[in-house]
């Protein structure tokens, strides 16, 4: 529906209008059939300026994932086919979750939208992306640079945009199965039917694994068996060429084992559903606008039985956001258009160790000028105000230049300003740990939590006055950079640069506030670090033949924290050469940076079709170079003596084909050479071999 | 407990083996020692009321000691107080009688030539004067002394020391029992004199 209707709005596009609902389906089905149609066309995102645009005349640094090269790649969850592309890595965090990392900054700094709506439920930050199947996924965008300009908080190093399947003329649907290694079962099946004014599309998956265990000498395995279950339902109504609506729901639920130690078991279930209805309307050419209101719900649960089958710990977590928007488009004609929105998040959560069920209320207005004043030069300003009744107002502009210096060559640019709101966690936790005996309290807690404390007479000394607390929390926030130049050598031949500076200030940490007369520390949160990351990205393809295409990326990255790098300057750093022996002084150039940052990043993918056999098959590599994880030798940072995971490569092997049109048949092998660092990756399982099934009716 | 001298510093200050005609004493030897696997329990903690005996020692002797006066600095668990100024208010801590006070520098043992007066502090209601000396890894709860955290401390009698802690391990070996200090350390014995 997004797409349709900002095909409708969007006139001055005119490849799109006159193309309209045939190029839609085209690309929508992206069949083996239609691919050569697809190939035609120009590819055109949403993502980076709310309206549809020509990829290739962009101003800012886009990729986008075909539903062909997902389809191919036979992924199954969002974070596999993710993490193959230039600049972008999955990182599981320290509970699991496997979120991504862009341009360096870590996944609770990228916003994740489905069809332009945020996805909630982050745990410590990240957003888990095996969340998300990946099997009615028309299209993945992303979007590098701070956008909230657009977005609004989260959107501070970039937007992953997952677009969806939408209902497409006539009755059809498919089938597909896949089994591979621990007994994962992936079984999903779409049903489309679109006549006249009506259109339906409903997408079912199941998922499950039996988990695997890369530690053999504990009771733990490292992911625990569970089975998920995805459905999601459209619907669309064109009451009139101008006027049409759609309606989305949508629920996941998942069930997993969750095992502590051998003594302590028990469950945890994920609950996610999200509504989104939308009204369209077209006044004139010139003139659009929509309504949409989106709300969604994340709940989790867990708990942990003694042997003896009593409650041991449970935990609850309930998310909710209320996402009410609209915007109008106005387009005076062929070179400009603008837009402008004006919207409201209401958001509420409830979960164990909170002092309070908090409650962020933020309406936000943006606008945005796109528009050609010449042939060559393609500008984009944007605005957006946030307003929360929790933290500081947010202003995020952003400016966008694009050059054609020729037909081959053109020059692009962005600067812009992005922000992360404190997080509920950050604000309100109210949290002893029962073992260490560590609390938590979240920054406006502190000024409730710390007095009651002092009455119980718990309080040793209070290390940060109270008095601190009393303003509010910044929000993390960011200038980004970006600078590059898109050279097309021919049709067959692409080569982009673009060169990357993240500027990341009031990153926020925790620190000692108050000793307990117990002996132990009660921590909270504070803006502390400046944090930049900076390199550049390299993106290429080469289609010697039709049957044939090469694509290959690279980034280079450093990222590191602007105090830790002037204290190395400085001659302020130390190590150890082994845990207990004297310290030693570090020099400058010893600074490795970040954590879990490897300072090169590459890809390289073959595809190739052999027709006659009715044969697709493609073998997809990825490399990181080494990086550290945590610190070894004494001094809370990365230097070059510390403990490095080594780097690695993976590659993947798939070969898909048709047989009498309508079956398809699958087999592969990820991660072929069999690559495991048991002690350092988590979520590197080894080889996984698989066949897979598909039926078309 | 033991006691090794692992290599001496002679300082050679102005005139003191030249000149014939000096009356001044000469100055003592300032020596780098270790002291290895120095116990400092302590009870409850992990979120439970600490308390327990400090185990007290004394840089002129280089010995720990039970004398409730003669003590420079103090250990239990992962706290160290200096015998100056207040306590802190936990359970067992022992009376300040000393003039003591201590300060933490960037630096290697031997890199800290002086010691700098005005950073000097005592333990007081708000907290110890040394803080701050190791890192607590969250996943398996090893404990590390930082690296380049010289302890600059001033004795109960107001000489001057500096120490480097390696290990919070019985051995130096992480999985053994904690609450082991080894440190290397400099005494400075003559009286006044700032520099090492």
């Amino acid at each position: 529906m997004h797409f349709i209707t900002k095909l409708l709005i969007m006139k001055h596009i005119f490849i799109l209008a006159v193309l309209n609902s045939s190029f839609y389906l085209a690309h929508a089905q992206g069949s083996v059939n239609d691919t050569t149609k697809v190939k035609q066309l120009e590819e055109v995102v949403i993502t980076a300026t709310r309206t549809i645009r020509q990829l290739s005349s962009l101003p800012l640094p886009v990729q986008i994932i075909s539903e062909q090269e997902i389809k191919n790649s036979n992924s199954l969850r969002l974070n596999d086919i993710l993490s193959e592309q230039t600049g972008l890595i999955s990182v599981p965090n320290f509970i699991g979750g496997e979120g991504v990392q862009l341009q360096g900054l870590s996944s609770q700094y990228t916003l994740i939208l489905i069809d332009g709506l945020p996805l909630i439920g982050r745990s410590a930050g990240t957003l888990d992306l095996r969340r998300v199947a990946v099997g009615n996924i028309k299209q993945i965008e992303i979007v590098k640079g701070a956008s909230s300009s657009l977005y609004g908080s989260e959107a501070l190093g970039g937007i992953i945009n997952i677009i969806t399947d939408k209902p497409k003329n006539g009755f059809n649907g498919d089938i597909n199965y896949r089994l591979g290694t621990f007994n994962t079962n992936d079984l999903s099946t779409s049903i489309n039917y679109k006549k006249h004014k009506l259109g339906v599309h409903t997408f079912f998956n199941r998922y499950s694994s039996d988990g695997y265990d890369l530690t053999e000498n504990d009771d733990l395995n490292t992911v625990e068996s569970f089975s998920n279950y995805t459905l999601d339902t459209k619907v669309t109504y064109d009451f009139s060429e101008a006027t049409n609506l759609f309606v989305l729901g949508k629920y996941f639920t998942q069930n997993q084992d969750y095992v502590a130690s051998s003594a302590l078991k028990g469950e945890s279930d994920i609950n996610e559903w999200n509504t989104h209805l939308k009204l369209n309307h077209k006044y004139s050419k010139k003139w659009g606008s929509y309504f949409e209101f989106y709300a969604t719900r994340y709940k989790t649960k867990d708990y942990l039985n003694n042997e003896n089958g009593s409650r041991y710990s449970s935990n609850h977590y309930n998310q909710l956001l209320i996402h009410p928007e609209t915007q109008v488009t106005f387009n005076p004609n062929d070179k400009n258009s603008f837009i402008g929105g004006i919207g409201f998040n209401h958001e509420t959560l409830d979960r164990t160790d909170f002092t309070t069920k908090p409650e962020f209320n933020s309406p936000f207005i943006y606008a945005q000028y796109d528009g050609n004043p010449t042939e060559k030069l393609n500008v984009i300003l944007g605005a957006r105000f946030d307003d929360n009744n929790k933290y500081k107002s947010q202003f995020s502009p952003k400016v966008a230049l694009r050059y054609e210096l020729n037909k081959k060559i053109a020059i692009k640019g962005s600067i812009g300003y992005g922000f992360k709101a404190p997080d509920f966690r950050q604000l309100y936790f109210d949290f002893t740990n029962a073992t260490a005996g560590i609390t938590v309290l979240g920054y406006n807690a502190v000024t409730d939590a710390i007095p009651q404390l002092q009455a119980q007479g718990e309080i040793a000394s209070i290390i940060v006055p109270i008095s601190e607390f009393e303003g509010s929390l910044n929000p993390e926030n960011s200038v980004s950079i970006n600078f590059g130049i898109d050279y097309k050598l021919s049709s067959n031949l692409k080569f982009s640069l673009n060169v990357f500076r993240n500027n990341i200030n009031d990153l926020i940490d925790s620190r000692v506030i108050a000793y307990k007369t117990n002996g132990q520390k009660i921590f909270s949160y504070y803006n502390v670090n400046k944090v930049y990351t900076q390199g550049l990205e390299i993106n290429a393809s080469w289609k010697p033949i039709n049957q044939l295409k090469f694509s290959g990326g690279y980034q280079l990255l450093i990222a590191k924290d602007k105090d830790v790098e002037s204290a190395f300057k400085n001659g302020k750093m130390y190590a150890r050469e082994s845990p207990s022996s004297p310290s030693f002084q570090l020099k400058k150039d010893d600074y490795f940076g970040l954590y879990n940052r490897s300072r090169h990043m590459a890809n390289l993918k073959l595809f190739y079709t052999i027709s006659k056999w009715n044969l697709d098959t493609n073998i997809r590599g990825t490399y990181r170079s080494k990086y550290g994880l945590f610190d070894s030798n004494g001094n809370d940072t990365l230097d070059t003596h510390d403990i490095f995971v080594n780097g690695y490569a993976i590659f993947d092997l798939a070969v898909n084909k048709t047989v009498y049109k309508n079956y398809g048949l699958g087999f592969g092998i990820d991660n072929l050479f069999d690559f495991k660092d048991t002690q350092n990756i988590s979520n590197i399982t080894g080889q996984i071999i698989y066949g897979k099934l598909n039926i078309k009716f | 407990m033991k006691i090794l001298t692992l290599g001496t510093l002679l300082i050679c200050f102005m005139f003191t083996s030249c000149s014939d005609d000096d009356n001044t004493t000469p100055l003592l030897e300032v020596a780098s020692k270790t002291v290895s696997n120095l116990n400092a329990p302590q009870v409850g903690g992990r979120g439970q009321a600490i308390s327990g005996e400090f185990t007290k020692f004394n840089f002129a002797t280089g010995q720990s000691t039970t004398s409730d006066t003669d003590w420079d600095i103090a250990f239990r668990g992962t706290s160290i107080i200096v015998n100056g100024g207040t306590s802190l208010g936990t359970t067992d801590e022992p009376v300040r009688t000393g003039i003591a006070a201590a300060y933490i520098e960037s630096g290697t043992l031997a890199s800290v030539t002086e010691v700098d007066l005005s950073l000097l502090t005592q333990d007081s209601a708000n907290g110890y004067a040394i803080n701050g000396w190791y890192s607590l890894d969250t996943t398996t709860y090893i404990l590390s002394a930082l690296a380049g955290k010289i302890i600059v401390v001033k004795t109960h009698d107001g000489n001057y020391a500096k120490l480097e802690i390696l290990s919070y391990y019985k051995d130096l070996d992480t999985s053994k029992e904690s609450r082991y200090y080894t440190f290397n350390y400099v005494y400075q014995p003559n009286e006044g004199v700032t520099t090492f």
